[in-house]
């Protein structure tokens, strides 16, 4: 076969090549380069032998999802599917690489020129080619770590399992966006959703944006040159960071407590406030202390990372706006602010996204709670801590998937989108 | 198709691997330090019919979340053990299956803890323990324990001293599990059951009249001041056990896990029945049941349900109890004399028998939090009695009814 081809003067070796490339190694061994075509063959031959089964297996499992009881296990059928699909295209990549190899190196012997022996092929593999072969292994690894889990946790939300569908009892099904229209028709999660989403956005906005004033502000009182003992004031400043932040929403959460607790027992008495707040009982309260405690929690780090960046603004910038005449609040304006919030605008982008998702403090003061009625989720839930009742309470795996979806479309996008904004991430010099 | 995939295989033997599967007729799972109550019963078993049995002891509460792994790998127990309010949500999803025996011999076991296996007119499980709230009296405050709730109302009124930090009768009535006893001997109940035993998840009782009537007069010793309002909120269990340990209350309603803690506390106390409420019912309680169950995965289930017939015959049952001091829904050994000779193991086995079992479905997991914010309200003065009930069920039917929705 490769004779009669080879027979023809000027022909088109790089297509012939890649044609045959389909068979495994066969374009590489038209090319005459035996080893490479060897090394080709036996892996994907060896492959597709061995995991026929498997391969057929994995993909009837993921399109049915089981069809016996008991047995087929969906969960299981769904997680092999996923683990088989993610194997075929590392596989099917490979395979693309023979054939591209074969394509390649036809054309270079349609161009009439020779083609590399073996060890120079090995030696150019190893230097333009070294950081591929340093990265495959840690991407393999990162495929099944990192892309499965995610792909398997996404799939759920198409799928019908939840309390009353679940293995070894019942069969789980595809059902395509079901799960999403009833999060938007179905008037009870409809409101819940769009309550609970409306709270995490206000809750993002409002304890990111002060915790970040909070910490800009005090960085820039403290780095007054006219202030004494300016380190110890520092240090001071930084400690809310240094006790574990579990810790500090504990003790919180004992100090706010309604009827034992420090704050309505002794200090908001002592400050003459007959009728003090219900903090753990009224949601508008316990919303106003979560925001204050993620404020005293998260502005010791915008603090610290402010106080770095103020040192490193170059004295002579203010002694030349002194001469023109500026004031102190001209001088805070125009020169201190931008240049702070330029450098750490990565930083405050990072609180918010952080904030979006900040489990602990929401999970460890009150639960989530207080209940709200005709509400699925607490008064103060915000999604993360929803999905987490959800699935660990609740049993509801596809909703609560179907809401992590959600919440993460929401998040990459405000991410990105604030990442491609902000000047920072381009490498340019601002000064 | 292939039934068995080879990936499954290789997760088997992977997992098979690290964690020694077990060459053993018979696995089970016992309850963390609870298995010398069952030895000479399984050494018996293993001799009469010749096989062999291993036991692992593992907290009992985390069992049925071990076995959705455990199982389909084929490491699984064959018997384990769990509280029967995991019950409901382990038969939705298939992970126990019926026990044919319990239906000749349901008759050995209490009523009450039979009932908390039974769903669907099937029996899933054999009652092992019973535990309940009970009254804790310092018999050194209060010699006897008093007969009716207004005698403890009025003791209480005597003793308060506020200034003194001393205090009557102390219960944790903010939290429907502590508050239930009061509830159901007015009328109140979670959910109806319907003449099969099975629960009617849209009838909801916690609030009707019955229940009025109990928060309205629990309520009163919070607005006379003789309960503190720190026993209320999440800490307040913590708060009553040190008051009756620091000897600043007489008597306090907790259940049988506080025996040893309030022992090693140096107080002399004594366990009693709960008290009558004023319209002259007992006051019930919810009751606990921890029982056997078998596996969907179980290697052998005849020889399974053999062996629980096996170790609960009462000679067993009773070296059982001397070993753990756990109350055994047995009624032979109930009215054993190991038991009505001790005044605390008896006071728990009336107060069980008088209590109704948790009901076991896994809708009863939307009834806790907001009945016990409602109570929370209610005790506190914030809202009204009716109104804070009547919201608080809405709100669990509408939780229950959203999981249903999604579900057709």
């Amino acid at each position: 076969m490769t004779a009669t081809s080879a027979a023809v003067p000027k022909t088109n070796h790089a297509l012939t090549a890649a044609l045959l490339a389909i068979i495994p190694g066969f374009g590489q061994f038209y090319n005459k380069q035996w080893v490479k075509g060897i090394i080709f063959a036996f892996f994907l031959f060896c492959f597709f032998l061995s995991a026929r089964d498997l391969i057929s297996h994995g993909i009837w499992g993921l399109t049915t999802l089981g069809t016996e009881l008991p047995r087929d296990n969906s969960i299981f059928l769904l997680a092999e599917g996923i683990v088989v699909v993610l194997m075929l295209l590392l596989v099917l990549t490979l395979w693309g690489i023979s054939i591209h190899d074969a394509y390649a190196c036809g054309k270079t012997r349609d161009e009439g020129k020779e083609l590399y022996s073996l060890k120079r092929q090995y030696k150019n593999l190893f230097d333009r080619g070294f950081p591929y072969l340093m990265i495959a292994p840690g991407f393999v690894l990162l495929v099944f770590v990192v892309i499965f889990p995610i792909v398997f946790g996404f799939a759920l939300a198409f799928t019908s399992y939840n309390l009353y569908n679940t293995p070894p009892a019942k069969l789980v099904t595809w059902v395509g966006f079901k799960t999403f229209t009833n999060l938007f028709t179905l008037q009870m999660w409809r409101s819940t959703f769009f309550d609970v989403l409306g709270w995490t956005v206000v809750w993002t906005v409002l304890a990111s944006t002060f915790q970040c004033a909070v910490g800009v502000l005090l960085a820039i009182l403290v780095n007054q040159k006219d202030l004494k003992f300016r380190s110890i004031v520092r240090t001071i400043f930084i400690l809310p960071w240094a006790v574990p932040g579990f810790v500090t929403i504990l003790v919180f959460a004992g100090m706010f407590n309604d009827s034992f607790g420090v704050i309505n027992g002794s200090i908001l008495p002592m400050l003459g406030v007959d009728d003090p707040p219900r903090w753990l009982i009224d949601p508008f309260w316990t919303k106003t202390a979560l925001i204050m405690m993620q404020t005293w929690l998260g502005f010791p780090f915008v603090f610290a990372m402010t106080t770095g960046v103020l040192q490193a603004i170059p004295e002579d910038l203010y002694e030349a706006a002194t001469m023109d005449g500026a004031t102190s609040y001209v001088k805070l304006k125009t020169i201190t602010l931008p240049l702070v919030l330029y450098s750490i605008a990565p930083i405050i982008i990072t609180q918010y996204t952080f904030n979006f998702n900040n489990f602990n403090i929401i999970y460890l003061f009150n639960g989530g709670g207080p209940a709200v009625a005709g509400s699925q989720a607490g008064g103060t839930d915000i999604l993360v801590s929803w999905i987490y009742k959800l699935t660990m309470s609740s049993s509801q795996y596809n909703i609560a998937s179907a809401i992590t979806i959600l919440l993460s479309i929401f998040v990459v996008s405000v991410a990105l989108w604030q990442f491609r904004r902000s000047n920072a991430f381009k490498n340019e010099d601002m000064m | 198709m292939k039934k068995v995939s080879k990936l499954s295989i290789a997760v088997t033997l992977a997992v098979g691997f690290a964690g020694v599967v077990s060459a053993a007729d018979l696995t089970v799972w016992e309850d963390i330090q609870k298995s010398q109550g069952i030895n000479n019963a399984v050494v018996d078993f293993e001799k009469q019919f010749n096989v062999s049995v291993d036991i692992k002891e593992m907290p009992y509460t985390g069992q049925i979340e071990k076995v959705r792994l455990d199982g389909p790998a084929g490491i699984g127990p064959d018997v384990m053990l769990i509280p029967h309010d995991q019950m409901g949500a382990a038969v939705v999803q298939g992970l126990i299956t019926p026990l044919e025996f319990m239906q000749t011999d349901k008759g050995n076991y209490t009523d009450s803890s039979v009932q908390a296996f039974t769903t669907g007119g099937k029996i899933y499980g054999c009652p092992k323990v019973v535990e309940s709230v009970v009254m804790f009296y310092n018999q050194d405050m209060l010699p006897k324990p008093l007969a009716t709730m207004d005698e403890y109302y009025d003791y209480s009124k005597k003793v308060h001293d506020a200034d003194k930090n001393k205090y009557g009768l102390l219960a944790k009535w903010d939290s429907v599990y502590y508050a239930y006893g009061a509830l159901r001997a007015y009328g109140a109940y979670v959910f109806k059951r319907d003449a099969g035993g099975d629960f009617d998840v849209k009838d909801l009782g916690l609030s009707n009249q019955g229940a009025i009537d109990a928060v309205t007069y629990m309520k009163k010793f919070y607005t006379d001041g003789l309960f503190p309002v720190g026993i209320v909120g999440d800490n307040g269990g913590n708060a009553i056990d040190s008051l009756f340990t620091e000897k600043k209350a007489a008597a306090v309603i907790t259940g049988p896990w506080n025996l040893e803690p309030y022992a090693n506390a140096g107080i002399n106390y004594g366990v009693s029945p709960l008290p009558k409420m004023p319209n002259g019912q007992d006051m019930s309680s919810f009751m606990g049941v921890k029982g056997y169950v078998v596996s969907t995965w179980a290697k052998d289930h005849a020889l399974a349900e053999k062996f629980l017939q096996f170790i609960n015959q009462p000679k067993y049952v009773v070296e059982r109890y001397e070993a753990t001091k756990e109350i055994p829904p047995v009624k032979a050994v109930m009215e054993d004399k190991v038991i009505k000779d001790d005044p605390i193991a008896s006071a728990i086995a009336v107060q069980a028998s008088r209590a109704e079992p948790m009901p076991s479905i896994p809708e009863m997991g939307e009834v806790w939090g907001p009945i016990d914010a409602a109570l929370q309200l209610c005790m506190t003065g914030k809202q009204d009695v009716k109104e804070a009930l009547t919201a608080a069920t809405d709100h669990i039917k509408s939780q229950i009814e959203a999981f249903r929705a999604d579900n057709q």
